[in-house]
């Protein structure tokens, strides 16, 4: 599973960061299926060369955002399903992340359809298709 | 009170000043890379640090006790790896882990004995018979074994080759991660200790000119770049007040210090890149003056 997850000193993101994002991505596209073991915040630090801390701070933003779950004593896992629509802290991240990328589509003078139609393929990209995330193939349950 | 606090220590030697007014704290729990160029003064500051030497003014506190004056009190908590790791050449790893144990109230040998067979470092060699490496991993894993609260370590990797370098990280990492030790680490190795460091100091020429969380620091330095041709964005750049300036065949390149996406013209349309600690360890330490 590591070898998925890199960090580049290059990118001006800092590094609890791109985990955070790279974690993010990784069960989007269904890489991580719900359910799945993440490595320990002590294995992902060795295999990566970074702080424990680091990784310890991008598994909590994980955790506090629903993504992933920890079970005392057996370890933490991509949750089961994500927080419903309505979770005041799930909705205003959504929107928050609309409005920063609305934002740069208007700074680079995009129109709605063109912004509209990069979401649609950026979806695609992610599903394999035109479903939703969970309903990918490769879950294997 | 923090693990490590420096106030104005200052060393002179003779008419050379070595250290200069440095004030610097390391939190608790946090890992600190102090960088420098040869003869910045590092291993002043750190002999200042572990008591070896007597600062010519201002002071070095150790675990809250005076570096100088309570040495032996302050360093029973402290795991030291130094520069040129040194014991009785006739003795071996595991005969100095014996040793050691009774220095040290808790005192870890089965740690010794792991750690020296992950490190794949004989325990029953003379010390003088073993590699520079190897004898940097034998005080690693002594440095470990008192379960300090601090560890120092003074340009470690000095010497090993990429994968006892990278065992000595790994080993660092899983004490990180066990113990959550302080740690104040002195290196030339930029690439390694990026990843690890939250908080990075640079002296030059003896003075501390930078001393900054990792974080912040990579945020604020970008390179630019731009044709030559664009007379007028390199006018410009004066105003974005530069750290280092260099140009490089039809290109002008600017390293500065206090990235703002709004404050870059558009209209000069620069290729703008992150840095990597390693280049900005060059911008502030190569040529010309410092204004970090």
């Amino acid at each position: 599973m590591a070898p998925l997850l890199r960090i580049d000193p290059r990118d001006a993101r800092p590094i609890w960061r791109q985990i955070e994002e790279a974690v993010q991505h990784l069960v989007a596209r269904g890489a991580l299926p719900s359910g799945a073991v993440v490595p320990s915040v002590r294995d992902l630090a060795r295999d990566l060369q970074v702080n424990p801390a680091t990784v310890s701070k991008a598994y909590q933003r994980l955790t506090d955002a629903g993504v992933l779950t920890v079970r005392r004593g057996e370890g933490t896992f991509v949750s089961a399903t994500p927080p419903p629509a309505g979770d005041a802290r799930r909705d205003e991240r959504l929107r928050e992340e609309a409005v920063r990328y609305s934002s740069l589509a208007v700074t680079l003078g995009a129109g709605r359809e063109e912004a509209l139609a990069t979401v649609e393929t950026a979806w695609r990209s992610l599903t394999g298709g035109n479903g939703s995330p969970e309903e990918t193939e490769g879950d294997p349950e | 009170m923090n693990p490590i606090a420096l106030q104005d220590l200052t060393v002179r030697y003779g008419r050379r000043l070595a250290l200069d007014q440095v004030t610097l704290e390391v939190p608790e729990g946090s890992v600190y890379a102090l960088l420098g160029r040869n003869g910045a003064g590092k291993s002043s500051l750190v002999r200042c640090l572990l008591g070896e030497q007597k600062a010519t003014a201002g002071r070095a506190r150790l675990l809250g006790h005076d570096a100088w004056r309570e040495r032996a009190r302050a360093l029973v908590e402290v795991g030291v790896v130094p520069e040129e790791p040194n014991a009785p050449p006739g003795m071996t790893a595991r005969q100095l882990s014996r040793f050691c144990s009774r220095l040290y109230p808790r005192w870890d040998a089965a740690g010794v004995e792991a750690r020296l067979e992950r490190f794949g470092v004989p325990p029953d060699t003379a010390f003088a018979k073993l590699s520079k490496g190897q004898k940097g991993q034998v005080s690693m894993a002594l440095a470990l074994a008192s379960s300090p609260r601090l560890l120092v370590l003074d340009d470690p990797t000095l010497g090993l080759d990429a994968v006892a370098r990278k065992a000595l990280f790994e080993e660092l990492i899983g004490e990180l991660a066990d113990r959550g030790t302080t740690v104040f680490i002195t290196t030339h190795d930029l690439a390694g200790v990026e990843r690890i460091a939250d908080r990075v100091g640079i002296l030059r020429a003896g003075r501390l000119v930078l001393d900054e969380e990792m974080e912040t620091l990579k945020h604020r330095f970008r390179r630019i770049s731009f044709p030559r041709s664009q007379a007028a964005a390199v006018a410009r750049l004066q105003a974005l007040a530069p750290v280092a300036v260099a140009s490089r065949g039809w290109e002008v390149e600017a390293v500065i210090s206090n990235y703002d996406e709004e404050r870059l013209q558009a209209a000069d349309d620069p290729e703008v890149t992150a840095l990597t600690l390693e280049e900005i360890f060059i911008a502030l330490t190569g040529a010309g003056e410092v204004v970090p």
